[in-house]
């Protein structure tokens, strides 16, 4: 097929595995990725290492600098495309250029939700999606500094143990108790949840209702409590939504994310989709780092004409007070076929739980999920018992040798 | 060619697993991942991961490649190229060899 050119639109891991697996794969046409940031960069340590200032842009760089013209990639950063015409095969930039290409690829992410709270649009108030987020926010995480964090997800869990780390007082709200339990199941998540009262965070079920800025800082009513409390600074973890502006403007098929097939190809077929802004049709949004990386691989495997990569469990990672914390598949809590087997002690690190899919009458069932902290091979022994449906019985994943399971002996 | 450094017996090693050799045993700046792919053969990599801290020598071993332990980038054992993200640098490749069931380390030999 010719190889007249992709264009890639977005430069987080979505967009630069993209563009990395075209030129692995040997595409041999002119390759653009249009950045808004100067480089492409990874925003996983956005909320640790980063936020923490012990790494920087450079440290965290998805590719060094010089990669892109190794790999004759026409990197265009601090760039924003406004306009995409499908049939045309043209993005247009904000200062007016236009890129022309046989294959686009919209790699736009997502922004962080910002619910319709009284007062939420103050200066106070802080998201975490951008570097420059970070930026902001480090700049407040001093010693004593007064911050509410909404949301006890991966990312309020991390922020609040980074902010610990440099001597912020943080209180952490969510309105789930424990929240995270469908990631990582109930009894892990409970523990998970506790670590934060155990680093000196003070957390509490319950929702946002309204914020004021005061004299001295932001008052913040929480649902359920007489009085407002008063702190430096908000910051507002509840999740992202897909940005879809550009797909919906040029006449896509978009609904919670553009919508994309298994080959990650749009509405338009000369235009694909993936990462976060993307959806695939009858399915959740998985929103993990290495799904996005995923799709770039697949959608590189589409404009090439290869076979895609083999489809794996999904997997994250997550830190908190320098505990490792990796999940592969699907939690579930027992049932009458739902096994849950942990290996360790539940609390005491390193320790995992799978979750196994028992039959009926059956003495053997097939992994379905594990959780792991501080102890990254149960996982990467699960995700590899889960991709081949390897048959265990539960027990062996308590004592035995992970490898052996895989082995078959 | 060096006669190799000593550093343990073949079977001190579960296949698909590692250990790591302090720098100052072996003479080199970083701690060496001593690996044994899952057909038994042994490899060596410097041990810390190019990415972030984390040592090479606990990640998962399979099919010629090792996986850190932190977030999965993947290494070639023969070359010590990386192979998947989110490492973008390669690591270092050092020789060793199995003599009578024990396992040479050759610091800083190209394997």
């Amino acid at each position: 097929m010719p190889q007249d050119g992709v264009v890639v639109v977005g430069g987080g891991i979505a967009g630069v595995s993209t563009v990395a697996a075209l030129r692995a794969g040997g595409y041999a046409g002119a390759i653009t990725l249009v950045e808004k940031a100067t480089r492409p960069y990874d925003r996983p340590p956005l909320s640790k290492e980063y936020l923490a200032g012990a790494s920087d842009l450079t440290q965290i760089a998805l590719q060094p600098a010089e990669w892109y013209a190794e790999q004759r990639i026409d990197l265009i950063g601090d760039a924003v495309a406004t306009a995409l015409r499908p049939r045309l095969g043209e993005v247009e930039l904000a200062d007016g250029r236009l890129l022309v290409a046989d294959r686009i690829v919209l790699a736009t992410g997502g922004r962080p939700v910002r619910p319709p709270i009284p007062g939420g649009d103050s200066p106070r108030v802080h998201v975490l999606r951008e570097a420059s987020d970070a930026d902001r926010l480090r700049e407040l995480l001093l010693p004593g500094a007064r911050l509410l964090i909404v949301g006890a997800g991966l990312i309020g869990a991390e922020v609040a143990s980074t902010a610990r780390d440099r001597g912020a007082d943080v209180v952490l709200v969510d309105p789930l108790d424990p929240p995270l339990a469908a990631a990582v199941g109930r009894d892990v998540a409970r523990w998970l949840h506790g670590l934060h009262a155990d680093h000196g965070v003070e957390t509490v079920t319950t929702t946002l209702e309204a914020l004021q800025e005061t004299a001295t800082g932001i008052g913040a009513q929480l649902v359920g409590e007489p009085d407002s409390r008063e702190f430096d600074a908000v910051l507002l973890g509840v999740g992202m939504t897909p940005d879809t502006g550009l797909a919906h403007a040029g006449g896509l098929a978009t609904d919670r994310g553009i919508l994309v097939d298994e080959r990650q190809v749009t509405s338009a077929p000369n235009v694909l989709a993936v990462g976060d802004c993307s959806r695939l049709r009858d399915h959740r949004r998985t929103e993990h780092w290495e799904a996005a990386q995923h799709d770039g691989a697949r959608a590189a495997a589409t404009i090439l004409g290869a076979e895609p990569p083999k489809p794996t469990a999904p997997w994250f990672w997550s830190d908190r007070y320098h505990l490792h914390v990796e999940g592969v598949g699907e939690m579930r809590e027992p049932d009458a076929e739902t096994q849950v087997v942990v290996r360790g002690t539940l609390g005491e690190p390193p320790f995992s739980v799978f979750t196994v899919r028992v039959s009926t009458g059956s003495t053997t069932g097939r992994v379905v999920g594990a959780v792991a902290v501080d102890d990254s091979n149960a996982v990467r022994a699960a995700r590899r018992l889960i991709d081949r449906g390897v048959a265990v019985e539960p027990a062996d994943l308590a004592e035995g040798d992970l490898r052996q399971l895989l082995r078959g002996r | 060619m060096s006669e190799g450094i000593r550093v343990a017996s073949v079977d001190d090693i579960p296949e698909g697993e590692g250990i790591a050799i302090p720098a100052e045993v072996a003479g080199t700046e970083d701690d060496i991942a001593v690996l044994r792919d899952e057909d038994g053969t042994c490899w060596a990599l410097n041990d810390t991961c190019t990415h972030e801290t984390a040592s090479l020598a606990e990640g998962w071993v399979e099919d010629g490649y090792v996986e850190c332990p932190l977030h999965s980038s993947r290494f070639s054992l023969k070359t010590g190229e990386v192979q998947g993200p989110p490492a973008t640098v390669d690591t270092v490749a050092h020789r060793v060899e199995v003599r009578d069931g024990e396992v040479y380390l050759h610091p800083n030999e190209r394997p």
